[in-house]
């Protein structure tokens, strides 16, 4: 398979997972601020800064817009074209990347990629604003059926590897964040302010965090409805079977690499490999109590760098365009991650005047 | 005369119009179109419309338009009538490519080795050797097969007699060949019932005559030849057709950046290290192919790509420095060409060209330039053009002007009426637009023409331009036999 096929099948897939999230990230926090309406408004600025600090994109959102509420939150995330993660561009970006691959992927995965880009056109801010959970929920059953529409239509070989490297990588990074926003929700004025029901509004924003991850039915079942925080994060961080959880994803995305390259336990070939397999080895034998030692927050922030430099690993082994015989002047040149733009990856995206010639 | 086409005037009196015939009355291969035409309403025509647009959009085909920003994309206009091409005057235009490509081939062959064609005057040499095309770098290699233009469109249109000429020769990277398929398909799906009423010759066989010819130039050392596509990229108003062929062959897409030449061999980058390749279709101008030799600021190219083609470790389709051949000056020597070597006249002809290199040429274009079509000899999209009866003094001094300075670059013709087709505006009204067609020409082992073409249509109102970058659009066209 050709190096640029594999890269683009790669950011086309990590780029639909993001815009996932992304929709999943906005509704829970609506959700959340409805079942909270008793003691707080809507536009509390503290429940929509926290959405822009995971994203580690403060500077940039600052630069846009004077104030943090669901209005400028929600536009910089669903519709800003200068913001890369935005539902928008990242739906842009992964149509851009199927495009250029059009003849390597099936018609249907081109059909719902193009389609969804299409009908994103016409998103008006009312409309997300009448019915924000209408608009969301099309989002997540769009990225759905593009995963279902790949699996049933798309050779599960090389190619499709690639595919799910991609998703679970970006889905294990967002599942990461998404337990931090609860970080900067506790640091925020927003817990002081609600001291006078504290407990139940801290069970409301950790159910919250579960629902965005379509978790809280799976959760009940394994732990019934005690609905304590330490249980929250074993499913969510350690859990092996339910698959919006970060050891799943980990898991998920190390069997791919393996499959790829031919590795095995014990026995890696390359150092995309070796990192993910680390990962994965020191989640399975990771407890609470270990995560409460290093801090939530510092466990988390480190699991992101390391999924970055998977990521990264990845790229220099199987895409970036250099040869034993021909090395390019500087290797860091070939990286892709240009800027590590609101701290995640992006694709770059050197647009060709002369292709046009 | 049907009633569906009772709104629409011929006007056969200045125009040859392909559907009605000098009496009023429609010519015999239409009749079954017009009584089915006949049983639709506006409605039924909008449904249609909207059945073709999905299926365009969703398939991805739009072109790009430059000049604005971002590149909007467009969708392709799209006439819903299609254009019939009865069976005898098929086999014309069929003989007539045949004779041409063949002669034009033997041209090259002969440029780029002795050179007899110069030698014995039939030809200046000085507009052949002083040609930006021609690249003396390739004086002597040998194609595979001796062939240097594999895939070609010439352009062909009908005058007001109905007589087909041709209007030029594309023998760098003609494109449109991938509308020619959509457009049938388009049709397949929006008109079935019509389609049961004719014997329409096939043409989706494209693609795999496309990989046959050039499966057959590829080197015989290996048994099965790896062929490649290499495209500008994405970005690349013909990306969708670049694609859309790699896709209908199952060869690989590649871009210059996929490929890398090592010890004089061309190679794709793939996850699991490096493949040889064969044979390239590639839809680059050849200034871009190689920044080693051509154009250094060339990204879209593959460095070392031009010796390893030298050296005959892979073949190009189409061959480098076969512009040489498809400049409109060149053109006007191409009756002589058929003539000089293959001793036959030519069964399409040209149509009347005079040259401003020649004085006496000259001085007729200036004293006409109001009622010529005046063109640059190496520009191409319906750029850099002079349309006399259209024209402005102040256009046609500035015109005479250039000529005066740089005569060779220009040629000039009678303002030819091209035959005209009904087509929808906005899907209401019926209007004759002018029409010109592109027949696909491949050669390999033999010459391969599928029935059929691309049929431009200049949609907007008198405009006899039909390139899409100018506001043309495209009809479905049938080779029908009687």
């Amino acid at each position: 398979m050709l190096s640029r096929v594999a890269e683009s099948l790669f950011w086309m897939s990590r780029y639909f997972e993001r815009a996932e999230n992304t929709a999943r990230f906005l509704d829970v926090n609506f959700n959340l601020l409805l079942d909270l309406n008793k003691i707080t408004h809507v536009d509390n600025p503290n429940y929509w800064i926290a959405l822009i600090l995971v994203t580690s994109d403060k500077e940039r959102f600052n630069s846009l817009y004077e104030s943090y509420s669901a209005e400028s939150v929600t536009d910089y995330l669903v519709f800003n074209k200068s913001n890369p993660n935005s539902i928008i561009s990242s739906i842009s970006l992964a149509r851009e990347n199927a495009r250029s691959i059009i003849e390597s992927i099936s018609s249907e995965m081109w059909e719902q990629v193009n389609n969804l880009y299409h009908s994103l056109q016409s998103v008006t801010p009312q409309v997300v604003h009448n019915d924000p959970y209408m608009f969301y929920k099309e989002i997540k059953n769009a990225s759905h059926l593009f995963q279902g529409i790949t699996d049933n239509t798309f050779s599960h070989n090389e190619g499709w590897d690639f595919i799910q490297i991609a998703k679970y990588l970006e889905r294990t990074d967002n599942i990461a964040r998404l337990i931090d926003v609860k970080y900067h929700m506790l640091l925020s004025e927003a817990h002081h302010q609600a001291e006078i029901v504290a407990g139940s509004e801290d069970i409301i924003q950790w159910m919250a965090v579960l629902k965005s991850c379509s978790a809280l039915e799976a959760f009940r079942k394994v732990y019934l409805s005690k609905i304590d925080p330490d249980n929250i994060l074993r499913f969510l961080i350690l859990d092996r079977s339910f698959p919006r959880s970060i050891n799943f994803s980990v898991c998920a995305a190390e069997d791919a690499l393996w499959r790829i390259s031919g590795s095995s336990r014990h026995r890696y070939v390359n150092n995309a490999d070796r990192l993910i397999g680390k990962l994965e080895a020191e989640l399975s034998y990771t407890t609470v109590e270990d995560i409460h030692d290093k801090g939530l927050h510092d466990y988390l922030e480190d699991l992101e760098q390391r999924l970055i430099k998977v990521g990264a690993q990845v790229h220099l082994t199987y895409f970036a365009y250099h040869t034993p015989e021909i090395e390019s002047d500087s290797s860091d040149e070939a990286l892709p991650f240009t800027g590590v733009a609101g701290g995640r990856p992006n694709w770059s995206q050197a647009q060709q005047q002369q292709q046009q010639q | 005369m049907s009633s569906f086409f009772d709104c629409y005037e011929a006007d056969t009196a200045r125009f040859f119009d392909e559907v009605i015939a000098h009496d009023g009355t429609p010519r015999p291969h239409y009749d079954k179109m017009l009584q089915r035409f006949d049983q639709f309403s506006n409605d039924d025509i909008k449904a249609r419309r909207e059945v073709i647009n999905i299926f365009f959009r969703n398939q991805g085909i739009t072109f790009t338009v430059y000049g604005e920003e971002q590149g909007v994309e467009r969708l392709f206009p799209f006439d819903l009538i299609p254009r019939v091409v009865p069976a005898h005057e098929w086999q014309t235009i069929e003989k007539g490519l045949t004779q041409r490509i063949t002669a034009l081939n033997e041209f090259l062959k002969d440029i780029y080795h002795s050179q007899k064609i110069l030698k014995d005057k039939v030809i200046p040499a000085e507009l052949i050797l002083g040609s930006q095309h021609f690249r003396r770098e390739f004086v002597g290699i040998n194609p595979p097969l001796g062939i240097y233009i594999h895939v070609t469109g010439s352009d062909i249109i009908r005058d007001h007699n109905g007589k087909y000429l041709v209007l030029e020769d594309n023998l760098r990277t003609p494109s449109g060949v991938s509308y020619m398929l959509q457009n049938r398909q388009a049709m397949k799906r929006a008109f079935p019932v019509l389609f049961d009423k004719y014997k329409i010759r096939p043409i989706e066989n494209y693609p795999q005559e496309l990989l046959r010819t050039l499966q057959e130039i590829g080197q015989s050392a290996r048994r099965e030849p790896n062929v490649v596509v290499l495209t500008p990229g994405i970005y690349n108003s013909a990306y969708f057709e670049h694609s859309f062929l790699a896709r209908q062959m199952g060869v690989e897409l590649t871009e210059g950046k996929d490929l890398v030449v090592n010890n004089n061999k061309v190679y794709t980058r793939t996850t699991r290290g490096l493949e040889q390749v064969d044979v390239i279709y590639r839809r680059i101008d050849d200034a871009y192919l190689d920044p080693l030799v051509f154009r250094p600021d060339s990204k879209l190219g593959v460095a070392g790509l031009v010796n390893a083609y030298r050296k005959g470790n892979v073949t190009l389709a189409n061959a480098i420095g076969t512009g040489v051949a498809d400049d409109k000056v060149i053109y006007s020597f191409v009756p002589k060409i058929i003539n000089y070597y293959l001793g036959e006249d030519p069964i399409l002809e040209n149509v009347p060209t005079w040259l401003a290199s020649n004085p006496d040429d000259l001085k007729y274009i200036l004293a006409n330039l109001d009622s010529l079509v005046v063109k640059a000899a190496n520009e191409s999209g319906g750029y850099g053009m002079l349309i006399g009866p259209e024209s402005t003094l102040e256009q046609q001094e500035q015109f005479a002007e250039m000529l005066v300075a740089n005569p060779r670059n220009y040629i000039a013709q009678p303002t030819i009426s091209l035959s005209r087709h009904p087509s929808f505006f906005h899907d209401t009204e019926l209007w004759g637009c002018h029409i010109d067609l592109r027949p696909y020409v491949l050669y390999g082992n033999n010459i391969t023409i599928v029935p059929g073409g691309l049929t431009r249509v200049a949609l907007k109102r008198g405009s006899l331009v039909v390139n899409s970058s100018q506001g043309g659009g495209s009809k479905d066209t049938w080779v029908v036999d009687e």
